[in-house]
């Protein structure tokens, strides 16, 4: 090999090694600034966080300024990640960053969640007095509570069921989702102006009386009183949609916007009393 | 679908609903676009001498030249295909109390402006309709013999949607090519609003399929298959317009009985 060595004179003194040698040489040898530095942030910054509370694994002998004398490094050799990556769970005590949702405990986001969607039944499906105006109404509207009333629909109707209980849930749930985009996409035809996921919302968030409905319909199994709550509750769900979907259309075509709704009501309504 | 709600004017609109004037449906497009829109409806499905190519939708971008870029994003654009629900709600219901009585005035109703809204609407009031009073149906006769091995069944939605979409929708295209084979020129979407009218009789024939006794049913369900055939011969004959096609139009209307009788023998048993 001495032979060949010979033969092909390096211009580099650090060619005659290995590459993995010529790294690792290249590492522990003196680094120049103008090649670490780009990748460490202004220290100051740094030095502010609390390093107790941050559970990210920030290498502190990288820290300090790397020396000319080549220290051997022995945690990690990768530059340290820069820190505006980094979410430090600082809270809501005023340093650095705002609160961000992600970092929150969990009890908060459900709380916050459920807050919401109780406050949109409220203005939905009881009476008070911003339901007629459909810019105040649903503002803050969200999917979760919509997503929740089809399910408790779907799972009661199909523990109301004797025979074909999954096809029972998967007909409820394809008529509800189904039918509230199609509603939504129907008054978007005629020229309504909604917003596509508000409309969405309203839709779910009146389905709630029918929730209530369905439940006292699986308890007890009568027919007569079957027809009675649903017809109660089938009313009261098409009361709460009624004024967000007839402000949205043209008043000629009203009856052409508010006709399928009804149609949807009127055949889960059907659902819950021939179950059986 | 963020693009297609893109072009409705309402887009700006962040949680809030602005309320309806009187004469706006589409304030944005001005009459231009409106014109241009149904003077597309004419050419809908396209010209013979044109590209062949596939289903144009009318009224996209507002510009007839950027139409070749834009073609394929009509389909996925909602405000394309608002000008087929361009109708009011009386003008609806002249078209269905025109669809049973039996004159011959609905294929001028629907030439000028064809409406989607009525097919999609009948068809699916028919879905619900079928599956429910077919259930009721059933549960009435097992009533009347005793038996007391009624279940409510679910799958008659299933039934109910496949037979009734599937219908509504490709037996109307096929008549549409095979009018195009034999040399007449048609309108696929007015094939579509004529076929989805016709169904319209069948709805009161379900409610009136309730009635428990068997003659009687018979009876309703002729009826109704009789009239929604004569509907469609009467209206295929005018719009044709005497090419004679005579049996595309009889097996039309075969079909349509056809599909009476297996309403009244799958569902209404």
């Amino acid at each position: 090999m001495s032979h060949n060595h010979g033969d092909t004179i390096p211009l580099h003194p650090s060619s005659a090694q290995s590459d993995m040698d010529e790294i690792e040489s290249l590492i522990h040898a003196a680094p120049s600034p103008a090649t670490v530095l780009p990748a460490r942030p202004p220290s100051p910054t740094r030095a502010s966080i609390p390093v107790s509370s941050s559970p990210a694994p920030v290498p502190v002998t990288t820290k300090p300024p790397l020396p000319a004398a080549s220290i051997p490094i022995s945690v990690s050799v990768s530059p340290v990640p820069v820190p505006a990556s980094v979410s430090v769970p600082i809270g809501a005590d005023g340093f650095g960053p705002p609160p961000n949702t992600l970092t929150e405990p969990v009890w908060d986001t459900v709380k916050r969640d459920l807050a919401r969607i109780v406050s949109n039944l409220k203005l939905v499906v009881f009476p008070n007095p911003y339901r007629e105006d459909p810019g105040k109404a649903l503002r803050d509207w969200d999917l979760w509570g919509p997503f929740f009333f089809i399910v408790f629909l779907g799972l009661t109707l199909s523990w109301s069921a004797s025979v074909k209980k999954s096809e029972v849930f998967a007909v409820a749930f394809a008529v509800l989702a189904a039918g509230a985009i199609i509603l939504t996409l129907n008054v978007l035809l005629l020229g309504g102006h909604i917003i596509f996921f508000q409309s969405l919302s309203l839709l779910g968030y009146c389905l709630f009386p029918l929730d209530v409905g369905a439940l006292v319909c699986m308890l007890k199994d009568n027919v007569i009183l079957k027809i009675v709550v649903v017809t109660i509750t089938l009313t009261w769900s098409s009361w709460a949609a009624y004024p967000f979907m007839s402000a949205a259309v043209n008043p000629r075509r009203k009856a052409l916007a508010l006709y399928p709704v009804f149609l949807m009501y009127i055949s889960v309504g059907f659902l819950i009393i021939a179950i059986d | 679908m963020d693009e297609g709600y893109a072009n409705l004017p309402t887009s700006h609109l962040l949680g809030s609903v602005p309320a309806v004037t009187q004469d706006d449906r589409k304030p944005s497009p001005p009459a231009a676009q409106d014109a241009a829109a149904t003077s597309r409806l004419q050419e809908f499905p396209p010209a013979p001498g044109g590209n062949g190519g596939g289903y144009r939708p009318p009224g996209g971008p507002a510009d007839g030249d950027v139409e070749n870029q834009a073609d394929w994003k009509g389909y996925f654009n909602v405000a394309s295909y608002a000008p087929y629900f361009n109708v009011d709600t009386d003008v609806v219901v002249d078209r269905l109390i025109s669809s049973i009585y039996p004159m011959d005035g609905f294929y001028r109703k629907i030439d000028a402006n064809p409406d989607m809204y009525g097919p999609l609407w009948i068809t699916t009031t028919l879905v619900f309709m079928l599956a429910a009073f077919g259930n009721y149906a059933t549960y009435l006769m097992q009533n009347k013999k005793d038996l007391d091995i009624w279940n409510f069944d679910v799958g008659y939605f299933s039934w109910a949607a496949s037979v009734m979409y599937g219908y509504a929708v490709i037996v109307p295209a096929v008549f549409f090519f095979l009018f195009q084979y034999f040399g007449s020129r048609q309108s696929l979407v007015r094939f579509w609003c004529m076929w989805g009218y016709s169904l319209f009789v069948f709805i009161p024939a379900s409610v009136l399929l309730l009635i428990p006794v068997e003659f009687l049913r018979w009876v309703i369900i002729a009826l109704a298959g009789g009239a929604s055939s004569w509907f469609i011969a009467l209206n295929l004959k005018e719009c044709t317009e005497g090419a004679d096609l005579m049996v595309l139009m009889a097996s039309a209307s075969v079909l349509q009985f056809a599909l009476a009788l297996f309403i009244k023998v799958f569902f209404f048993a």
